[in-house]
């Protein structure tokens, strides 16, 4: 498999670690013990399209969400986690 | 012809006649040329009998001329450098070249184990697990070892391969499958386009099919057609031609696997070469032109020495000069057969006779009949006489019903073709069944990828150049490539027609899958058994199992099986088709990865120091760490450690530490960061101060440890343990990109950048006294327990000084840039020789840190918290960290969880063993009973007997109790005490002073 | 007062024999250690690129490279890194962590890197087909081209690679190795590069 990281460009699996479905969201400090058990171990298994993180351990070191189809290991979309390349947004 | 060559042609072939070769088979001394195949030269030789079957040891032949080979396998070479299994019609012939026969004893004439013809009853399809049954353990003790005697394969060597094997990337627009006609034309118009093109080929020499039945290319003769192009592809820049290498599978994402044989055509590769070269190859686009492997008639005797295909013979007369027989008979159920007829003529060898079980011959050659003298027979071939000598005589059913006999020294056979749709059917692809040519032809392929020419079923000539040419200009044109592509060659296309034929039913055993001995009756049972799917089928008779993979079994077996079943070949459908295409040696998937380059290693700063100090080296991960120093006069291990352990409690001693990983956090934001991902604060370390840290996963789980300083007030230097270097880098990294964008904190590994050694002992402060400038102030006030800043040292280089202590005395970390690692060993040991100072591995650092009941890996397991670890009050209160909610869980919180404690064996004289586990006097072991096992233990010069810390349930409230410890995989039991982690200096007073 | 020496030695000090190796006649390979050089990754801080961007460009008069790219200043190398962070290479302090941290306060964040890599330099004419068995990336001229830089791994180890000015006429490859690493690595190139014939030296000049 390959992956097109979005600064570093075509690379081939072994430079990237796989983390899993970039869905959940970490709840904030005041959440709910039932939230955060949820966020912890509540998982899809989707057979089709999902949303993961991977990390480019082995090259820039940016975490990626990888749109990915798990039945024929397509994938559609890879886009920068919220805070890799984080300098260019506001401060 | 040759003396010692009888069945060579004077005229003809591709071998070099001025280079003759000697070999042996089976020791006895024979010669080739080069050019030739093992085979080919067995068959210029004269040797019909190759070797044994697998289950039954019949006497087998040469099949084929190709990587489908079922029976001429071999041991190839001796010693280290034997390999089984190896096919006689791939493997190139060489000056010395040695091979044997496989699975005979004493000889391949004379085998003992061929009485398993007359038990061949019970060896049929399933027989092991009808026969074996019971009782069980007479599986393991008798049947199996002796079914292993009996039957398999050849012998691997039992040593090391003493070769080398590599990997390598190659990078292209298009990759091509096969050097027949399609697969040149493809390269051609791709390489025109300007693509770059890599163009595999598993032979030896590029042309597939065209060396062996020639053709008329652009008026040319094939030949030189071949040669013209081969030449015009090596001008171009960008195109590669890798001969000896098969494209074996393909991968998501344009990632095909091909194995390279660089050195199998010689006794041993040069020095400094590698043998065989597994490529990664990533392209664009891709082009399957494998053409398509002909298919044996099933019927009785047809493997008998002597039997071969008719393409197959074609290549040993034209190709080789070989004759495989003299006087050849033919089994044909299609027109592509006679050109078999043809070659053996043209050859001035003696067709006997043509059997064809299509009801009309082409007047073409009837009249080639005619002219050459002898009959064409309408009708099948129900049954061979022969034995290991070969062929004798042939009985052939005809059509109506009569019976006729054929006097041949050999049986051409020709089923018809079948396309090579392995590449294309990798990713659960299902080919799809054409009945003109009564085949399975790819239904699509996997993204990027095309099969064109015979592997397309496009059997003729012409046809396999224009679809190799049009997929070669259309995948160049994906590609970006848009050159002119020039003039495509053209050629005649050969009509083909065809009665499909499978079986001949009749007495006597006719085989489907040669290697595995499957027969049509195999087949026929497991349908009465049940096993129809074909899948089941598979499993059930092994059909297709081998190491030829069915390639010139699998449709005949599915065929025969759609016969006893009633369905269609294309309802009965086929098996699911995975790679490798050919069989591929670990050692090649491995490459340089063996022995002293399993991994990568990593060298501590001060590594080339120790190893001249003598030190005993560990692997921990992929470092080499320094275990102990060794001196002269010490018995054992222990007792170096022990020493070890001693200087530091009494005077000094130093180890490198530099294992432990190094992060610098930067940013407005890092006391936050910190805050989130430790359980305890960092935003309110003092600049100047170090604090350990625990870090818990999310699930509430202690994930690692370690102290983290505060450099400046933007500016932490953390560390991790060894072991989880890489992953806290990478949880670090997913907290900061992922989890809290909103921070400002940029993230470095500096694990490389410094080398830290800890100093520890008493007289640590006399020895730093002598290292570091006069100027610093190293006293208690000047430099209390916890401090971390920057000094100047003697020479005026900078270092970072940390007061932290693993092992309960008085200690420092000490950081310099890593170059200067070796000298700083070199100058602690000058600085520190009056004072004794010892260097200590991580032994002594185990055992000091055991001693003061400090944890480490075995304790942050994966399955303890911070209470479990008694760091349950560093959890704080005020803030959100990662891990705090799920901490609180019912189950993680319970009294009765096991907690690290402190254990000892009530017999000072009986050595702790880790993993012991730990049940209540009284009771008896089981899992119903056992409250906890021990992690760590060392010898402890300081209680002078064997301690250990554990996991125990409510550990550390039952200090003081007596318990089981029960070992049952060392068959020990014997009773401890529980006692306080904290074996030495309990109050801490000697790290503080 | 005992006497100490502060002996600086490179990850491969131990470990490079200068000279030739492997298949005699004329070196398909040459390998050249460059030693004692100034590395300092220079990361934004958050929002911070442009100002990064401007700093860099008045200290060193070139752009920082915002893409995989390795870029040449008078006196200085400056290869990216990852996102909005690139490496400063140079020699003889000029542009050391002490030097370059009052330019870069308050835009970016510093970490010294110098002892933390050894700095191998490949060229001859058989470079890319020896890589060809380290490197997964695609090294063809057209792709990889003077200047190109990428952050990738080599043999499971991660490593800065880019590729330089040719020299009389032939690839000129620099990789930057992590130093525990460096001696590991080093083998496994001496294994790849053996059957092209290797020259093998050190320099303490950048090339």
């Amino acid at each position: 498999m390959r992956i097109t990281c979005p600064f570093c460009g075509e690379r081939e699996l072994g430079e990237f670690t796989y983390l899993g479905d970039a869905k959940p969201q970490r709840p904030a400090a005041d959440a709910s013990e039932e939230a955060v058990y949820d966020y912890v171990y509540l998982r899809d298994n989707i057979a089709g399209v999902m949303s993961e993180h991977w990390y480019h351990g082995g090259g820039c070191r940016a975490w990626l969400k990888v749109t990915r189809n798990t039945l024929t290991h397509e994938i559609s979309a890879v886009e920068p986690a919220a805070g890799a390349g984080a300098a260019k947004v506001g401060a | 012809m040759r003396g010692d060559q009888a069945n060579r042609l004077n005229n003809g072939g591709l071998i070099d006649r001025s280079a003759p070769l000697n070999f042996r088979f089976d020791g006895k001394t024979f010669s080739g040329f080069r050019g030739d195949t093992l085979a080919s030269a067995l068959v210029a030789n004269g040797v019909k009998l190759v070797g044994r079957s697998f289950k039954y040891h019949r006497p087998r032949g040469i099949l084929t001329a190709g990587s489908e080979e079922p029976n001429a396998l071999v041991e190839l070479r001796s010693g280290a450098r034997r390999e089984a299994n190896t096919k006689a019609t791939t493997a190139e012939l060489y000056e010395g070249l040695e091979a044997a026969s496989q699975n005979r004893w004493p000889s391949l004439n004379f085998d003992v184990m061929s009485v398993n013809q007359l038990f061949a009853p019970i060896f049929v399809a399933g027989f092991y697990y009808k026969t074996f049954m019971w009782p069980a353990k007479f599986w393991e003790a008798i049947y199996e070892p002796a079914i292993r005697r009996a039957a398999g394969l050849g012998r691997a060597a039992q040593v090391p391969d003493p070769d080398h094997y590599e990997k390598a990337w190659a990078h292209c627009d298009v990759v091509i499958a096969g050097s027949g006609p399609a697969g040149l034309a493809a390269a051609l118009a791709a390489g025109r386009s300007g693509a770059r093109v890599i163009l595999c080929e598993e032979d030896f020499v590029l042309g597939g099919r065209l060396l062996a039945d020639g053709g008329t290319i652009d008026g040319l003769p094939a030949a030189e057609w071949v040669a013209r192009t081969l030449a015009e592809l090596l001008a171009m820049p960008d195109v590669r031609i890798m001969t000896r290498t098969t494209l074996f599978g393909v991968y998501d994402g344009g990632t095909y696997g091909a194995i390279e044989r660089v050195n199998d055509h010689l006794p041993t590769p040069p020095e400094h070469q590698v043998r065989q070269r597994l490529w990664r190859i990533v392209a664009k686009r891709s082009i399957v032109a494998a053409g398509s492997i002909e298919r044996p008639i099933v019927f009785a005797g047809n493997d008998t020495p002597g039997v071969m295909m008719a393409s197959a013979m074609r290549n040993y007369i034209n190709r080789y000069a070989a004759v495989p027989a003299r006087r050849i008979a033919l089994f044909t159920n299609n027109e592509d057969g006679w050109r078999t007829a043809e070659t053996a003529i043209a050859a001035g060898l003696q067709v006997a006779a043509v059997i064809d079980a299509r009801p009309d011959v082409s007047p073409a050659h009837r009249s080639l009949a005619s002219k050459g003298g002898f009959p064409v027979l309408h009708g099948s071939v129900a049954g061979v006489d022969g034995g290991k000598a070969g062929v004798r005589k042939i009985s052939v059913s005809l059509t109506g019903g009569a019976r006729a006999e054929v006097e041949a020294d050999g049986l051409a056979v020709s089923g018809g073709w079948n396309p090579a749709v392995g590449l294309t059917s990798y990713h659960r692809g299902r080919p799809k069944w054409r009945d003109d040519i009564a085949a399975f032809v790819p239904d699509g392929a996997p993204p990027g990828m095309v099969a064109a020419g015979a592997a397309n079923g496009a059997f003729g000539l012409g046809a396999c150049l224009r679809e190799g040419f049009e997929a070669g200009a259309a995948a160049a044109r994906d590609a970006g490539r848009s050159g002119s592509t020039g003039s495509m060659p053209i050629a005649d296309d050969a009509a083909f027609s065809l009665t499909p034929l499978w079986h001949v039913a009749g007495k006597g055993k006719a085989f489907v899958d040669q290697q595995h001995d499957v027969t049509a009756s195999d087949v026929e049972l497991a349908q009465r058994e049940g096993f129809e799917s074909v899948e089941h089928l598979k499993r059930y008779t092994t059909l297709g199992m081998a190491t030829d993979q069915g390639k010139t079994s699998n449709v005949a077996g599915l065929a025969i099986m759609a016969a006893v079943t009633g369905k269609s070949i294309p309802e009965t459908g086929t098996t699911i088709y995975r790679p490798p295409y050919v069989p591929v040696a670990i050692g090649a998937f491995a490459g340089h990865h063996r022995d002293e380059n399993f991994h990568a290693t990593r060298l501590t700063p001060s590594h080339h120091w120790a190893a001249e100090q003598g030190a005993i080296f560990v692997d921990t991960g992929l470092w080499k760490r320094a275990q102990w120093y060794p001196r002269a006069g010490e018995k054992d291990w222990l007792e170096s450690v022990t020493r070890e352990v001693k200087a530091v409690r009494s005077g000094v001693g130093f180890c490198d530490v530099s294992t432990l990983g190094k992060i610098d956090v930067h940013g407005r934001d890092a006391g936050t960061f910190l805050d989130r991902v430790y359980i305890n604060a960092f935003s309110s370390l003092a600049v100047g101060k170090a604090r350990y840290g625990l870090m818990l996963r999310e699930d509430g789980i202690v994930y690692d440890d370690g102290t983290t300083s505060r450099l400046a007030e933007d500016h932490y230097f953390l560390t991790t343990t060894t072991a989880k270097a890489g992953l806290v880098m990478q949880h670090l990294e997913f907290c900061r990109q992922v989890l809290f964008p909103e921070l400002d904190v940029q993230l470095t590994s500096v694990s490389d950048q410094w080398a830290q050694f800890s100093i520890a002992g008493p007289k640590t402060r006399d020895l730093l006294k002598e290292i570091v400038d006069p100027a610093e102030d190293l006293s208690n006030e000047g430099f209390p327990f916890m401090g971390a800043r920057e000094v100047k040292l003697r020479g005026g280089l900078k270092a970072r000084l940390f007061r932290i202590s693993f092992s309960g005395e008085m200690a420092f970390e000490i950081s310099v840039p890593a170059r200067y690692g070796e000298a700083m060993a070199r100058n602690l040991m000058i600085a520190g020789k009056p004072f004794g100072v010892t260097p200590y591995g991580t032994e002594a650092l185990g055992v000091m840190r055991i001693e003061k009941g400090h944890v480490a890996g075995p304790e942050l397991n994966g399955t303890t918290t911070a209470a479990d670890l008694g760091l349950g009050k560093m959890m704080s209160t005020k803030k959100d960290f990662i891990g705090r909610v799920m901490a609180g869980r019912e189950a993680l919180v319970a009294p009765d969880r096991q907690v690290v404690v402190g254990i000892k064996p009530t017999d000072k004289a009986r050595r702790l063993r880790s993993g012991a586990h730990i049940i209540p006097k009284g009771e008896t072991p089981g899992p119903d009973n056992d409250q906890g096992y021990v992690t760590s233990v060392c010898f402890s010069p300081v209680v002078d007997q064997w301690i250990g810390l554990g996991l125990v349930e409510r550990g550390r409230e039952r200090i003081g109790e007596i318990v089981r410890a029960h070992d049952p995989l060392r068959g020990e039991d014997y009773d401890v005490e529980l006692c306080n982690s904290v074996f030495y200096d309990p109050d801490g007073g000697r790290q503080r002073g | 007062m005992a006497d100490f020496s502060w002996d600086v030695r490179s990850p491969l000090d131990r470990t490079l024999v200068a000279g030739p190796y492997g298949v005699q006649g004329d070196a398909g390979v040459a390998l050249t250690e460059i030693r004692n050089f100034d590395l300092v990754q220079v990361m934004a801080r958050r929002g911070k690129a442009s100002e990064m961007a401007q700093t860099a460009q008045a200290r060193f008069g070139v752009a920082a490279p915002e893409t995989p790219k390795a870029v040449g200043a008078s006196d200085a190398t400056l290869i990216w890194s990852g996102p909005d962070q690139f490496f400063m290479l140079s020699k003889g302090g000029k542009h050391s962590i002490e030097a370059l941290a009052p330019v870069f306060a308050g835009s970016a964040s510093l970490s010294d890197q110098s002892h933390a890599r050894a700095l191998i330099n490949v060229s001859g004419e058989k470079a890319r087909t020896m890589l060809a068995k380290l490197s997964s990336i695609d090294l063809h001229p057209d792709v990889f081209g003077v200047g190109a830089a990428a952050a990738t791994s080599m043999d499971h180890t991660s490593v800065t690679l880019w590729r330089g000015t040719d020299r009389n006429g032939q690839v000129v490859f620099n990789l930057l190795v992590f130093a525990t690493f460096a001696q590991s690595l080093w083998h496994t190139i001496l294994d790849s590069a053996a059957e092209y014939g290797v020259t093998i030296g050190h320099s303490e000049d950048l090339a």
